[in-house]
């Protein structure tokens, strides 16, 4: 770490450098990008993993927080921060050219806070639409619902995406450039499409049957829950983390309990972490049943999806038990879990394992050596281990390209440091590969699942917690694994009962982000084989 | 050679197919564990621990415990529930604050469970009762303190019902 | 004889309406009367045989999928197709703005009516047989690819991308796997002699064609049955609807009842091909007999040749389900490999072979005369 201050200090003399619990850089505007480009290419210790990118008003000034790791070794964390003071035409540069992962997110913080990102090559908004007034995220924004009344009128989507250019000189060049040329024929995958998992709107140009070029469209069920999250005290946020990813609503809950757990610094009772970890794991192969289910169906096979929706239900009988919810399950709260497990929860959780053995053996028979599936996807939608981590893909689909990201061995929290474990790890890179990564990770958790089961302590599941809890000042981030990947809470707090700011990182936003570069040239029936490959969630986009 | 794994991918693909259509006969001659919901509600088992409705559960002499204090109010993250509050002159001259309403919104509830762990007399619960579709959603507006209704006194045993008050305990 | 040791066959009720008709009109007008029953009578069962795989399918599908399927209208939800056509019946035919109107209305009647033309044709049993063409089996194929003009105009005058693209998948599928499915019947043609459906069934009583031609004519039949499958537009090979991808294919803008033309014919040309293929490879109507057990034959009878029809032909429509709730979607490119790089040159092998057999005198019957002669 010595070393990369030094770095910086010759790159940025006049940057704060601070070494708390992480290394913090703030910089100027105009030191940004040669800042993280110098990490990005520091020899020893690639930050090659844009983990998250923040958008942020101080009050006075508005700014973005880039939380950067090296692909190889994600302990290592450095975070930049920059901001500008002006509020009317606030203009940051781009690390698009670095990070795939951040054309999105900036086009995001564009949307909610109006930073505008020089060099990026496609300014629009994203999220919202162009028409939208004002910048929802801002504290001085005016909630007022005449300023942006519902219509039920449809407006056209503009294919013209505006931009701000570095001529060589240094001036700034507003441009505005198609995103389609004019004989392109365009069609839309989405917003209503049986196969993107929700609205998701891919509009797709094709030639033929092949994909030419597709343009990412989402926000149709934005519900700013990182916004809403500001006016809520902390145990009342916690709700709104399972409507983000609902396939992994404990994982998420999880994440935003221990980030507030280790702002307020509440010791976790061991018996909870058993269940946390247990529930945890339970949810992950809910997770990726459901994935599994959904890619086969959108191969086609229908019964598949059944079979993968028949397993789930065992899990979901468990949950029901345990915490009286199904999907939305609100078991993890600010201490340890809200309720402890029934009295033959053990006895029903080890029932479970044999038969999952057992349906896997079977879906492998029914489906992973099927011809039909094979030709479907071996060698479909290749994403290098370089695009993985440049575009922040992470979980089993990063993994299936051979970049080892599993946050639960690099930085293990809850019971993950005391159980034994494969991380599955594929070098193809194709559909079949992440398709195999996630029954193996099936397998695995029911692993990690049977040396706990027995083990669970007795004692307390909840620490004692005050009622109205406080986060000292500063900023604070928790990563964990769900079914998708690396999410990720970050809080920054004034010292209120509420949050000053909240992000939560999407692992889907990432997924999705790729998938324009995976499927260009592919066939138009692969563009859906492969978002099912992916497997992500619109809520988690749309947050 | 060329045409031997022509005609060996043939047989491979053929054998893969076969597999998968033994698993679908299988399941083809499966008993079907599907419950019929309508016909089988009386054998139906709901968990303990399911959430549906928030209910406050009045005792034989129709007293419940809120004492108007609004923690639950507070606590709700959406403004599900509102407490209000009379003010009353009790016997020995005092002033006293009694619940008035206590109204619930079924619509808007997100299920989170706060309002029931942060009840400092453990006066609501949630119920296991999941036929909650209605017609209008002005239905979904529930009062949950019963007409007439009145604080339980003090001295007396909690007489919540014990397999009501179960859920609470294990918090 | 033969009437009175065939209870349930229809023969003595034809005959006694023909004498009926005969005996009380004039020859003209017995025969106007005639072909209307007739036409009455196919349209009828047309109807009723989709419906009833409808509901069938449904049935079938679930029961694979761990599910119970319709269970709601009547005992076993038996009634669930029949309330479906009336819904069907009574929807709101939607116009579609900027959509090509003649043809949008003209498309689904190009397709059903190519399928109750080929419907028309199909021998059901002893002399439940409409029409029996020399050339029958020529006049099944010619008829049965009329329907592909329907889904090609609906792609095109619903003016929707997905339905464009759905139609042209179905154009190159359907062009492509008619080769194999006229190849294959080709082949059984060569076998038996004849385009001519009693004769390619008579010819049959004692050795299906299945094993007469025995290597040859059964590669011949998975072909037929693999090409038919593709030809229905059925999973594996659904890719003009590819419900996951282009939602609904080229019936997308379809709705009421021009949706339920699609859907009917759909259904029809599951059980049309399942026909073909009964009649073809299977020995249609004819019992199974076996030479030399003539009590064993007499007894055979007794079941009516048209539920040994649809007896057979319900065998093969059971393993075109099973197929299609096993099976994920092809890809285009897989689905015209699989026919131009597998079946079609097999085919034409297959077809060689066949014709060397039938010289060379290497059937069964010609082998056994003994056992499976005529």
């Amino acid at each position: 770490m010595l070393e990369i201050t030094q770095i910086i200090q010759q790159i940025a003399p006049d940057a704060q450098i601070e070494t708390k619990q992480r290394l913090t850089i703030t910089v100027r505007p105009d030191q940004l990008h040669p800042v993280i480009e110098a990490l990005y290419r520091n020899e020893t210790l690639r930050f090659d993993y844009l983990i998250s990118l923040t958008g942020m008003d101080w009050g006075d000034r508005l700014g973005a927080i880039y939380q950067l790791s090296a692909s190889v070794d994600l302990t290592q964390e450095v975070i930049v921060i920059t901001s500008t003071a002006d509020r009317d035409n606030p203009l940051l540069y781009s690390v698009t050219d670095l990070y795939g992962t951040a054309h999105l997110n900036e086009r995001e913080i564009y949307a909610l806070f109006g930073i505008r990102f020089i060099n990026n090559p496609d300014m629009r908004r994203f999220l919202l639409n162009d028409q939208w007034k004002g910048f929802p995220f801002r504290k001085d924004y005016v909630h007022d619902p005449k300023l942006n009344p519902e219509t039920v009128i449809s407006s056209e989507i503009i294919d013209i995406a505006p931009r701000i250019m570095e001529k060589e000189g240094g001036e700034l060049a507003e441009e505005n450039v198609a995103v389609f040329g004019e004989e392109d024929y365009i069609v839309n995958i989405g917003p209503q499409h049986p196969s993107t998992h929700g609205v998701m709107h891919f509009r797709t140009s094709l030639d033929g049957e092949i994909v030419k070029k597709i343009d990412v469209h989402s926000g149709y069920i934005h519900r700013g829950i990182e916004k809403l999250c500001e006016n809520m005290t902390y145990p009342q946020m916690l709700h709104l983390t399972d409507r983000l990813d609902y396939l992994s609503a404990n994982i998420n809950r999880h994440a935003l309990c221990m980030c507030i757990e280790k702002g307020a610094e509440i010791e976790v009772p061991e018996r909870a972490q058993y269940i946390r970890t247990i529930m945890d794991e339970l949810q992950r192969i809910s997770s990726h049943l459901l994935a599994w289910a959904t890619h086969c169906n959108d191969l086609g096979a229908t019964t598949a999806f059944i079979y993968g929706m028949r397993e789930r239900e065992h899990i979901l009988d468990i949950f029901d038990k345990t915490c009286g919810g199904r999907l939305i399950i609100n078991q993890n709260v600010v201490g340890g879990v809200m309720f402890d497990i029934y009295s033959d929860f053990q006895k029903d959780v080890k029932a479970f394992i044999p038969y999952m053995r057992k349906k896997l053996k079977e879906y492998d028979d029914f489906f992973s050596h099927n011809a039909i599936a094979l030709g479907r996807m071996v060698r479909i939608g290749l994403l290098s281990r370089e695009d993985a981590i440049s575009y922040g893909v992470t979980g089993p689909a990063g993994r299936a390209s051979g970049w080892s990201c599993d946050v639960r061995r690099y930085k293990p929290y809850a019971l993950y440091d005391q159980v034994e474990f494969k991380e599955i790890v594929r070098t193809e890179g194709d559909s079949y590969a992440r398709y195999l990564n996630r029954l193996d990770e099936i397998e695995e958790s029911l692993h990690i699942i049977e040396q706990l089961i027995d083990n669970i302590p007795s004692g307390e599941v909840c620490a004692k917690v005050k009622p109205i809890i406080r986060i000292p000042a500063g900023q604070f981030f928790q990563s964990v694994e769900t079914g998708k990947g690396e999410f990720g809470v970050f809080i920054e707090s004034s010292g209120d009962k509420n949050p000053y700011r909240v992000k939560f990182r999407s692992p889907s936003l990432a997924a999705v982000s790729v998938i324009p570069l995976i499927s260009k040239g592919a066939f138009l029936s692969d563009l859906i084989g492969i978002t099912g490959s992916m497997d992500f969630v619109i809520p988690d986009i749309d947050r | 050679m060329k045409f031997i794994k022509y005609i060996g991918s043939i047989f491979t693909g053929l054998r893969s197919l076969a597999g998968g259509m033994i698993v679908t006969w299988k399941e083809l001659l499966t008993p079907k564990v599907t419950m019929e919901y309508p016909e089988n509600r009386k054998t139906l088992v709901i968990s303990d621990r399911w959430r549906s409705e928030l209910i406050m559960p009045h005792d034989e002499n129709n007293e419940h415990a809120c004492t108007a204090c609004g923690i639950c109010m507070m606590n709700c993250p959406n403004g599900t529930i509102k407490v209000t509050s009379l003010s009353i002159d009790t016997e020995d001259g005092k002033k006293k604050k009694i619940l008035d309403k206590h109204l619930w919104n079924y619509g808007s509830c997100t299920f989170c469970n706060l309002c029931v762990i942060t009840c400092p007399s453990d006066a609501i619960i949630f119920n296991n009762d999941f036929e909650g579709a209605v017609f209008d959603k002005s239905k979904f507006l529930h009062q949950l303190n019963h007409e007439g209704s009145k604080l339980r006194e003090k001295k007396k045993e909690s007489p919540v019902p014990a397999s009501d008050a179960t859920a609470k305990k294990e918090n | 004889m033969l009437i009175y040791s065939q209870p349930l066959e229809l023969t003595k009720l034809l005959a006694a309406i023909d004498n009926f008709l005969q005996g009380n009109l004039s020859p003209g007008w017995a025969i106007l009367v005639k072909g209307i029953l007739v036409g009455i009578l196919l349209l009828a069962t047309y109807a009723l045989i989709a419906l009833a795989l409808i509901y069938i399918e449904r049935k079938v599908a679930a029961f694979f999928q761990a599910r119970l399927g319709p269970n709601r209208l009547g005992k076993y939800g038996v009634i669930q197709s029949l309330a479906d056509m009336i819904k069907i019946l009574i929807k709101e035919v939607i116009h579609i703005n900027k959509a090509d109107k003649l043809l949008f209305y003209a498309a689904p009647f190009f397709v059903i009516v190519a399928s109750v033309l080929a419907f028309g044709a199909l021998p059901f049993g002893i002399n439940l047989h409409a029409i029996d063409f020399n050339i029958g089996v020529f006049y099944l194929l010619a008829v049965s690819s009329l329907g592909i003009i329907g889904i090609l105009l609906a792609g095109w005058s619903s003016n929707n991308k997905y339905s464009m693209i759905g139609a042209m998948r179905s154009g190159a599928q359907f062009i492509s796997y008619e080769l194999s499915a006229g190849f294959s019947l080709m082949t059984i043609v060569v076998l038996s002699g004849s385009m001519q459906f009693s004769e390619i069934i008579e010819g049959q009583r004692y050795c299906w064609n299945l094993f007469n031609g025995h290597l040859p004519a059964m590669i011949a039949f998975v072909i037929y049955l693999i090409s038919g499958h593709a030809e229905t537009n059925r999973g594996p090979f659904d890719l003009p609807e590819a419900e996951s991808e282009l939602t609904a294919g080229y019936h997308t803008e379809y709705s009421g009842l021009q949706f339920g033309f699609f859907y009917l014919s759909e259904y029809l040309n599951m059980f049309i091909i399942a026909a073909v293929a009964t009649t073809v490879f299977l020995g249609g109507w004819m019992p199974i007999q076996i030479k030399g057990l003539e009590a064993f034959n007499q007894a055979m009878w007794y079941i009516p040749s048209w539920a040994w029809f649809f007896g057979k032909a319900g065998l093969l429509m059971f393993l075109s389900l099973w197929v299609r709730w096993s099976f994920p979607r092809l890809r285009i490119d897989l689905l015209l490999n699989l026919e131009w790089k597998y079946l079609l040159p097999i085919n034409l092998v297959n077809l060689l072979v066949m014709v060397l057999v039938v010289l060379s005198g290497f059937t069964l019957t010609d082998l056994f005369p003994v056992l499976f002669g005529k």
